[in-house]
């Protein structure tokens, strides 16, 4: 017995140590992995030798040789800043969809769960329909049934209290002239005065009692900022008009824009809702009755009790639904909106080598990704230290 | 109580137990489990520190202290469920190490039951017992069912065979879990606190089923509060705090004449 | 005696949920008038001023591309098998829950019976009604009889088989299973072999990609997700590489790399054609997506588990394949539809980007056919492609909550 015990307590044969094996079956696995990933390279060598196209990225210097409507970008101008162009309206259109539809997603989620019948039908309706349906398919709808078919031509566009144009060839709406650089100095300046005074109202709060009116006094004060700005740095407002085949004045979008952003925000709203919706019901029945039972009004329970709760069950799905809707906007390309995806392809339709055009596209998705995601993780380890 | 317990009066604070004859026999029993100078660390946190016990064939040893002592994560050490980081442990002349061999003789030989029960939810009791003796002894299915059926029977519950876990009362299913780990014939039972789960009306028909298996002669060391047990059916008592063994001796020398000032407090707080 | 009540109860349900305020009571009537309108306006659409002739005439270039005319009947055939396999497949789970004493026995009344199922599959009811309202010929009728029929008969002989082959040896079972697998196989290699897959289009082509890269994504997703959890660095590290790559990109520019790009890493002489590229982009994506859910059930299943299996001897692949996997399995079952059905949709993607002649790429291309160019008909095309999507989709998510319900998982 004991000898037995005292012959094994030597260290084992390496075949059959638990470390060893460990290891030796993660190389293994990496092995055949690194195999399949060398035969695919070994192959790409090939047949990059055989067609004498080039791997590097010296293509972004060369001229691109094509236009993007809306911008001044010459036809020999290099790859490189068409790229840069497409990726500004990939953002362009990715901030615009990310706020409209957490806006729209957030009042049908909340409209499902409304007491009123009729809403609470309305909004499933939405959900459940849309929902169902592939976003192409939504898109190709935006754009060949609502933008070019509903629209009016040009000559006779519709022109809503003299304000805004709308036409098959792009919807024009108000817009300041000045420098965008002072109006973001100005909206900064009114958003950190505003919550400067909100924690000055909290701290009246705390010490009388005095309702705080947090939300009111913010307003004010930004709207102040805002107004006195606009009046010091002289902006004005455009509105468009027609003239002759073209709008002028106001700020011009695309109908391609106008549609993605249609379709992008109706399709992310289906599925936010459906977040809002669950995140709410998931907070337990128990926190509400326990909130009326300290005597909350309904509105208190759902801003103090229930909403901080949900939000925080939200975000990481949200942060999801966020990523998609920056992923989907490339389906810009399928309605030529000349977004990052749409000029790779046609920049590698120009001659650009498919393979590192298409890789640096991939590798920019990959960023966006990687910050977004990184900022939402962030949010959440915040929310998740504030209500835990 | 399987046999006398005052032969097995090894009352010795352990960290004197090192003369010869020690590391074969507990008394008069031959040792089927040896812990040697064990340490377990999670982190910095110290879990055990220096233990070191020998547990005797047929031997029943209750172990108690205060949550957090280190008792769990003894017993988890003896098949490798945590693995320790300093000293030896033996189980039947096999050493812990990291030969796979050794581990999985040793998890084959022990028999766990755990405090949550943990029965396998997606499988009917009757493929919970014979799982592992198909899987890992390769018996055939029929001896199998036949060998499951009769555990069912030892723990008074043949009826309940082809039901699902969530369908059986807490006690129902610990006992399910004691066929189960019984299934594979260990040589040794580690209890887990396996009373603690349970309403209290159904503690004991499980401390039944314990009893019976110490009667039939089986090595068992049991994590408990139940003190009753232990006064009962333990050979001995072990007492642990913060990591270590206080104390240990028998139920009888244990319960009315403890010699350590913290396991009288213990006891006072808990009695 | 009874209508009292009801009337006071009816009553008391339109005050709480239409009139509980005026202002509510204003909400109702603006929105229940908007609401009324619409589907007053969609009625008229569909039933009085849609101009259909475009759908009609090329339902059959819809429902399964350019398959020749005189080799339907194949297609028909095929169709019905798969339904006829789905059946017994169906029939057989509900077959071993019987024997368990798991299966929820309802409504024995027939007429009752017919009644759930129609509740339940409505918008199948609805797209084959409007197939057959389009259709003018009576092919497509015997087709629905002959898929109903034999969906039915799956459905009653996987009980069957269930009941005698739980008694039977083992071999019979192997072979049983072994043809189970097969049948889905033979089917799609009899249809190649009529036209290459390549030539195919319609919905038959979405629905083929679709369930080719359901099959093949799931296991490479399940290997995934075990890495990703494994405690193993280099594996942990290579897998959730993988995934975060995949889940980053656009699947859109994925599948342009591969239509651009993908002879570039295979030798010329295996070159796939665009279908089976499309596959191999969705098989490798949606994987990436199985992963993070099976990973969620990995999670979800306590680590007592784990350490009873082990405290009983079982090896880790063994205890994995056991014990952990198939609960971390049937936890995620409605997010794994869920996942499908985007795959479904995604499939779409596929008609742009590639080139493959997809139900949605046939949409809008009969549009443009000499006959119809020109007179704006994207919107009822469109509308077709929607209804076919919409089915699909509504009655998988829908079948998907009614498991969820019955296995008691999820959220």
């Amino acid at each position: 017995m004991t000898d037995a015990a005292v012959t094994q307590s030597g260290r084992p044969p390496f075949w059959r140590n638990v470390r060893v094996l460990r290891w030796v079956f993660q190389i293994g696995v990496l092995a055949i992995v690194a195999v399949v990933l060398a035969w695919l390279y070994s192959n790409y060598r090939t047949n990059v030798a055989r067609t004498k196209i080039p791997t590097n990225f010296k293509f972004l210097d060369r001229p691109a040789n094509f236009e993007i409507p809306g911008n001044a970008m010459s036809q020999t101008a290099p790859v490189r800043n068409a790229l840069v162009q497409g990726l500004l309206n990939t953002l362009r259109v990715a901030v615009a969809g990310l706020i409209l539809a957490t806006v729209l997603g957030t009042l049908i989620g909340i409209g499902r769960l409304s007491k009123n019948a009729v809403v609470r039908t309305l909004c499933t309706v939405y959900v459940e329909t849309i929902r169902n349906i592939p976003l192409l398919l939504l898109l190709l709808f935006a754009n060949l049934g609502l933008v070019l078919q509903v629209l009016p031509r040009l000559t006779d566009a519709w022109e809503p209290l003299g304000l805004a144009v709308l036409s098959n060839r792009g919807i024009a709406i108000p817009w300041y002239v000045g420098s965008g650089w002072a109006l973001l100095a100005i909206i900064t300046i009114g958003i950190v005065g505003g919550r400067l005074v909100a924690r000055w109202r909290r701290n009246v709060f705390d010490r009388t009692g005095t309702r705080a009116r947090t939300g009111l006094w913010s307003a004010v004060v930004f709207l102040a900022a805002v107004v006195i700005g606009w009046i010091a740095f002289g902006y004005r407002v455009t509105t468009p008009e027609v003239s002759q085949r073209l709008t002028i004045g106001g700020m011009r979008l695309d109908p391609s824009f106008f549609a993605l952003l249609f379709a992008l925000v109706v399709y992310t709203a289906s599925h936010i809702a459906e977040i809002v919706r669950g995140s709410i019901q998931a907070v337990d029945r128990g926190q509400d009755e326990a909130a009326q039972a300290l005597a909350l009004s309904g509105f208190q329970r759902m801003w103090f009790v229930v909403l901080p709760q949900a939000f925080r069950i939200a975000v990481p799905p949200l942060g999801n639904q966020y990523l998609n809707l920056i992923k989907n906007s490339s389906l810009g390309a399928a309605i030529s909106y000349f977004e990052l995806t749409n000029v790779t392809q046609i920049s590698v339709a120009n001659s650009s080598p498919p393979v590192p055009a298409f890789a640096l596209a991939l590798a920019v998705y990959l960023v966006i990704s990687l910050v977004v995601s990184g900022l939402v993780n962030v949010w959440n380890r915040r929310l998740a230290l504030a209500t835990r | 109580m399987s046999t006398p317990t005052s032969a097995t009066g090894d009352e010795r604070n352990n960290d004197n137990e090192v003369n010869a004859d020690a590391t074969t026999m507990v008394g008069d029993r031959e040792v089927i489990i040896t812990l040697e100078h064990v340490v377990k660390r999670f982190g910095d946190f110290t879990a055990l520190s220096d233990v070191n016990l020998r547990v005797g064939r047929k031997e029943v040893v209750v172990v108690i202290g205060p949550s957090g002592s280190g008792k769990s994560t003894l017993i988890r050490c003896i098949n490798r469920l945590e693995q320790h980081d300093e000293g030896r442990i033996l189980v039947d002349g096999t050493e812990l190490s990291d030969d796979i061999r050794n581990i999985q003789e040793i998890r084959r030989e022990t028999g766990m039951v755990f405090q949550q029960f943990n029965l396998f939810p997606h499988l009917s009791v009757i493929d919970n017992i014979t799982l592992a003796p198909r899987q890992v002894r390769r018996m055939p299915k029929r001896e199998a069912m036949a060998l499951g059926t009769e555990l069912l029977e030892r723990v008074r519950i043949p009826e309940q065979a082809h039901k699902y876990p969530r369908q059986l009362s807490g006690g129902q299913q610990q006992r399910v879990a004691i066929a189960r780990a019984l299934a594979m014939t260990p040589k040794v039972m580690l209890f887990d606190e396996p009373t603690s789960a349970l309403d209290p009306e159904m503690i004991n028909e499980v401390l039944d089923t314990m009893k019976d298996l110490a009667t039939e002669g089986m090595t068992m060391i049991v994590v408990t509060h139940e003190m009753n047990f232990a006064r009962e059916v333990a050979d001995r008592v072990v007492f642990m705090a913060e990591g270590s063994i206080v104390e240990v001796g028998t139920p009888e020398h244990f319960f009315t004449n403890p010699r350590e000032e913290r396991t009288k407090l213990f006891l006072s707080q808990i009695l | 005696m009874n209508s009292p009540t009801r009337m006071s109860r009816s009553r008391a349900w339109t005050r709480h949920n239409l009139f509980r305020t005026w202002f509510d009571g204003i909400v109702t009537v603006v929105f229940g008038s908007l609401a009324i309108y619409v589907a007053l306006r969609l009625l008229n659409y569909v039933f009085v001023t849609g101009r259909w002739d475009v759908v009609r005439r090329n339902l059959k270039l819809l429902l399964v591309g350019r398959f020749p005319d005189d080799e339907l009947n194949k297609v028909v055939i095929a169709v019905a098998v798969s339904v006829l396999w789905g059946g017994v497949l169906v029939g057989l789970v509900i077959g071993r829950q019987r024997r368990a004493g798991t299966y929820v026995e309802r409504a024995s009344a027939p007429a009752k019976h017919v009644g759930l199922l129609v509740a339940r599959f409505w918008p199948i009811l609805v797209a084959v009604a409007a197939l057959l309202a389009l259709s003018d010929s009576v092919g497509p009728w015997i087709a629905t009889l002959v898929i109903v029929a034999s969906a039915v008969v799956g459905r009653a002989g996987g009980v069957v088989v269930a009941g005698r082959v739980s008694s039977a040896p083992s071999p019979v079972k192997a072979v049983l299973g072994l043809g189970l697998v097969a049948v889905p196989l033979v089917v799609l290699v009899a249809l190649a072999n009529v036209l290459g897959w390549d030539e195919w289009g319609g919905f038959m082509i979405n629905l083929t990609i679709a369930a080719a890269a359901i099959v093949m994504c799931f296991p490479l997703g399940v290997l995934l997700a075990l890495g990703r959890a494994s405690k193993l660095p280099l594996l942990k590290a290579s897998s959730t590489g993988y995934i975060e790559i995949f889940r980053g990109s656009p699947l859109f520019v994925l599948l342009l790399l591969a239509n651009n790009a993908l002879e570039f890493f295979v030798p010329r002489s295996i070159a796939p054609g665009v279908v089976v590229r499309a596959v191999i982009v969705f098989t490798l994506f949606t994987a990436a997506y199985v992963a993070e859910i099976v990973r969620g059930g990995l999670q979800s299943v306590p680590p007592g588990q784990d350490e009873a299996a082990k405290a009983l001897g079982l090896s880790p692949a063994k205890t994995t394949l056991l014990i952990t996997l198939p609960q971390a399995l049937r936890n995620v079952i409605p997010a794994q539809i869920g996942q499908f059905i985007s795959l479904f949709k995604d499939v779409t993607l596929a008609g742009t980007a590639m080139g493959v002649f997809d139900l949605l790429d046939v949409g809008r291309t009969i549009t443009k056919q000499p006959d119809f160019a020109g007179q704006r008909l994207d919107v009822e095309s469109l509308a077709f492609v929607a209804l076919l999507f919409w089915v699909g989709s509504y009655t998988m998510s829908r079948e998907s909550q009614r498991l969820e319900k019955k296995l008691g998982v999820g959220t």
